[in-house]
């Protein structure tokens, strides 16, 4: 985005695209470079909701977030299948009773 | 209050606030150790030490937080016999960080065959934590504290006893790496068409 649409967009006057939308408020290239920090709740210096606009108006970047979304959804997915063995947690506490003893 | 009153509150207290994380602590010990009775080990370790300091711990704070560092600490006590193996990997993590090329190369090859990223539903779980077990410890405890655990950046910092700027850099390479072995994993398989330009 230019200075001078940023200027616009800070007086609420935001440049519109082609449809009449409001046009996104920072680039593709900062948007890409805090997506993970914007998945994480870690945004810091840019509005979350300046980095949330950009990627529901951009079809090149969304895809992105897509996929980053995807990633973290399998990772989730495959920690939550790892449990403790059943008889871990009662020699845990027999450990503390001997510690107590 | 007499001294096995004491007792039977800490006990009481320790069930409540810090057992109930036994499933949490025993995947993150499985994760840097490796192998289910290892992790067996380091939970039991882990516990032990934390009981003993239970009078140390401020009641209704971050438990898990500080059973993590537990745990990490009697790891790293040790690992010595694989700090070797950890350097070696570790020059295959890359040195790319945040700022660098905002562009990731392996989402560009996936887009052209998958755009849904469907591929990941087909990655068997265990393929997903080999991969994971496969890195250099520091990046493994930063992606499973923030991917696995959902931990925010500023425990995992404290934790881990490094900036948070840190954190960031090890989570922006350890995630690159882990994206591109299993999106590898998905060609070789066949679960996922092979993009030409794929390597970076």
């Amino acid at each position: 985005m230019s200075f001078f649409n940023r200027l616009r967009s800070l007086f609420g006057d935001a440049p519109k695209d082609d449809a009449g939308s409001p046009a996104p408020m920072i680039d593709c290239e900062e948007a890409l470079s805090v997506v993970h920090d914007f998945l994480d709740g870690e945004l810091e210096g840019v509005p979350h909701d300046q980095v949330k606009a950009h990627f529901d108006a951009c079809q090149r970047c969304y895809p992105h977030l897509r996929l980053e979304e995807q990633y973290r959804q399998a990772m989730r997915c495959a920690a939550s299948e790892e449990q403790a063995p059943d008889g871990l947690k009662v020699k845990l506490m027999e450990l503390i009773a001997e510690a107590d003893a | 209050m007499t001294e096995p009153e004491e007792r039977a509150g800490s006990t009481s207290s320790f069930e409540e606030e810090a057992v109930p994380h036994l499933d949490t602590v025993y995947r993150f010990a499985l994760r840097l150790s490796g192998a289910p009775d290892q992790a067996e080990d380091l939970v039991q370790e882990t516990f032990l030490r934390a009981y003993k300091s239970w009078g140390q711990y401020t009641r209704g704070t971050a438990a898990k937080s500080w059973l993590f560092t537990i745990c990490r600490n009697e790891f790293l006590r040790g690992r010595e016999r694989s700090q070797r193996h950890d350097e070696i990997v570790t020059e295959n993590v890359g040195r790319e960080g945040p700022g660098t090329n905002p562009v990731n190369p392996v989402w560009v090859s996936v887009l052209g065959v998958d755009p849904e990223g469907d591929f990941f539903e087909s990655i068997v779980d265990e393929r997903i934590m080999g991969a994971i077990d496969g890195f250099p410890e520091e990046y493994r405890t930063a992606v499973v504290l923030s991917d696995l655990e959902g931990l925010p950046y500023a425990d995992i910092a404290e934790l881990m006893e490094v900036p948070v700027g840190t954190v960031k850099s090890r989570l922006f390479r350890g995630r690159r790496q882990l994206q591109k072995i299993l999106y590898d994993y998905a060609v070789e398989m066949g679960y996922i068409a092979a993009c030409s330009g794929t390597d970076e």
